[in-house]
């Protein structure tokens, strides 16, 4: 953790005026050429953090090191961070060209040598020969790739993006997605980007800080925050699932409410209450009833999306919902009786590290 | 079956064409008659040898514009008022664009109330407003007995009765023009734009001189062109400031008009103005047009 690139530590963030803080005491850290997503809702606070790591905003308290060196205090225009701004953030009486070398003139570098790291720059984000157009003559996603190169041609200590996808339509989004991680990848560039996407953030960052309330709710791999979620907030946010409430009732099983006893995989105190929870995609259909883990219910409710099946199934007073491949065979119809199952290992306990 | 089909495509453009002129044409009408037979009567007028000429038709001259074009005093007349026109302008506009700059960038949930106090000078007619630059300025005014009072001067300094005290009054009278026109202008200043800029490691003097000057321009150059303008052809400020020795376009036609009664001489100078204004709003444009490509 200490020789990490980019350490964040206790972060806080108090508007005057307002009652609780907009960021409470963050910390997280990357090490160098990382991808972190800051994930969360809007007013989160991951926005903040972001504006106050790039030195836009003034922290309350806490500090921000780069290479171990505190940058708080350091202004904006000396921090060497580059910023990829939702709205882009062109200069509009700027060709291309000259957005990009803005900041390389700023930093005085000889006419020979900025014409050369703009090209280059251009060459990076598939922009070359758009450098004499003006900004308003480029598509929103050649925009996102001016910007990007802006960003990137003063190489940044640190790249931070802000909703990098939201103003591009969904096929866009896909192709500039793939096109980010690989200019990230190929620059080896440290970068933490602001999304409320969850699609985006599972699929862009190699680690995930998700925020609620501006607080870090949790912080980890794509499969570590979909898989084994900490906290309520964040298994309800990532993804769907069903939620089960119990009483741990030996090792590895727990009561639940009007269900067959739910077998599961970690550790918790015989006595104690649990949250458990199973993803759609986890519960299968099975043969007959009997196995572990098993529930017998009508299907209430069914959508067909394609490659997948959702099926919500009463179970007692529950309401199960499950993710169906489609190509399996017979699919079941609205009011069959349907028998779901689920490993154990498959059943989430909310709040535990992984077993 | 083509045919059926086009065929109403066809005439559905005529006859909302039809209607469109239909809705033209009262304004059409109202301008011919207000402003379009005017201008060609001013025209008319101005090639006239008399009042009377003027209305009856008569003879045509060009002694009107022989005067205008030979007297050295008409060439200074429009030398007072293009000299007057742009020192109003660059004042005003110098002192409205940190107030308009202000307005437009602040975040304050006062910025509409501020505003409409920037702009609520107008909702006093200019005489008030001329007439409480007098009290200001004038010999015996709030200046120039505080400063003999403190006895900092013996005689009276000379504030009004000049094209000091014309121009004093006209850029205050003509600054909330500016605001607005520059708060119209600004709207292609952004704070993202000035942040990405100082992410880029441009300090608060650059981050001035490369993206919000430049971005203000088209805004300033607006309320350059509106004071200039309102400035050149205002008449009751430089009247009642100037005291009868001010002499510009706006107070010569007056005069010619009202007490010389030299009709196509007014008409001529009018002409003058006009040409004057048409140069002027040409070059803007051609200014506008380059700072936005």
């Amino acid at each position: 953790m200490a020789d990490h690139h980019v350490i964040i530590e206790n972060l806080v963030k108090t508007y005057p005026g307002a009652q609780k803080p907009s960021v409470d005491h963050v910390s997280f850290s990357l090490p160098r050429g990382e991808m972190l997503a800051l994930l969360g809702p809007s007013g989160c606070g991951k926005t903040t953090i972001l504006r106050m790591i790039a030195g836009l905003i003034v922290p309350s308290s806490g500090a921000i090191r780069l290479d171990g060196r505190d940058v708080s205090s350091i202004p904006v225009y000396k921090r060497n961070m580059g910023m990829v701004f939702q709205a882009y953030a062109l200069f509009p009486h700027m060709t291309v060209a000259e957005n990009i070398s803005f900041g390389l003139e700023m930093r005085k570098v000889g006419r020979a040598e900025r014409e050369e790291r703009v090209r280059k720059a251009l060459d990076l984000v598939k922009l070359a020969g758009f450098g004499e157009r003006k900004v308003s003559q480029l598509s929103g996603g050649q925009q996102q790739r001016a910007a990007i190169a802006r960003s990137l041609v003063i190489e940044p200590e640190l790249l931070l993006l802000d909703e990098p996808l939201s103003n591009l339509d969904a096929k866009l989004r896909d192709e500039m997605r793939d096109e980010i991680r690989d200019i990230q990848a190929r620059t080896g560039v440290t970068a933490i980007f602001v999304t409320h996407d969850q699609d985006e953030a599972l699929s862009m960052a190699d680690r995930l800080a998700v925020m609620s309330a501006g607080r870090l709710e949790q912080i980890g791999t794509p499969r570590e925050i979909f898989d084994r979620p900490q906290t309520d907030f964040v298994a309800s946010f990532i993804g769907a699932g069903t939620f089960f409430e119990g009483k741990v009732a030996g090792p590895g099983v727990a009561a639940v409410d009007g269900l067959p006893p739910l077998r599961f995989v970690g550790e918790a105190a015989v006595g104690s209450p649990v949250r458990l929870m199973v993803r759609p995609h986890r519960l299968l259909l099975a043969g007959e009833d009997g196995q572990p883990n098993s529930f017998t219910g009508t299907v209430e409710h069914i959508v067909y999306r394609g490659q997948i099946l959702t099926l919500s199934v009463r179970c007692g007073s529950r309401l199960l919902q499950a993710d169906l491949p489609t190509h399996a065979g017979v699919l079941p119809q609205k009011g069959d009786q349907v028998t779901l199952t689920v490993a154990p290992e498959d059943v989430t306990l909310i709040g535990r590290e992984a077993a | 079956m083509s045919a059926a089909v086009t065929a109403p495509a066809g005439g559905a453009p005529a006859a909302s064409r039809g209607i469109l002129l239909m809705l033209l044409l009262p304004g059409l009408v109202a301008l011919v008659i207000t402003f379009l037979l005017p201008l060609l009567w001013l025209f008319r007028a101005s090639f006239a040898s008399s009042a009377v000429g003027a209305l009856s038709g008569g003879d045509w001259t060009s002694e009107a514009y022989t005067t205008v074009l030979f007297d050295p005093f008409y060439w200074r007349v429009a030398w007072n008022t293009l000299v007057l026109g742009f020192n109003v302008a660059i004042f005003a506009v110098i002192l409205s664009y940190p107030i308009a700059l202000f307005l437009a960038r602040t975040q304050s949930r006062f910025r509409g109330v501020l505003t409409a106090l920037a702009v609520a000078p107008l909702l006093t007619s200019s005489v008030v407003r001329t007439y409480g630059w007098m009290v200001i300025l004038g010999d015996r005014g709030v200046i120039n007995s505080t400063l003999q009072a403190l006895s900092l001067t013996d005689g009276v300094i000379r504030l009004t009765n000049n094209s000091f005290g014309a121009t004093v009054a006209l850029i205050e009278i003509l600054m909330p023009y500016a605001i607005l026109a520059m708060l119209s202008g600004f709207g292609r200043l952004n704070v993202q734009l000035e942040e990405a800029a100082a992410m880029l490691g441009a300090n608060r003097l650059k981050v001035f001189t490369r993206i919000v000057l430049p971005l203000s321009l088209p805004g300033v150059l607006t309320a350059a062109l509106l004071v200039f303008v309102l400035a050149i052809s205002s008449f009751v400020t430089p009247r009642l400031m100037g005291g009868g020795r001010v002499f510009v376009l706006g107070t010569e036609v007056f005069n010619e008009a009202t007490v010389t009664l030299n009709w196509p001489l007014a008409a001529a100078l009018s002409v003058m103005l006009l040409v004057l204004f048409s140069s002027i709003i040409l070059l803007y444009q051609r200014a506008l047009r380059a700072l936005e490509v």
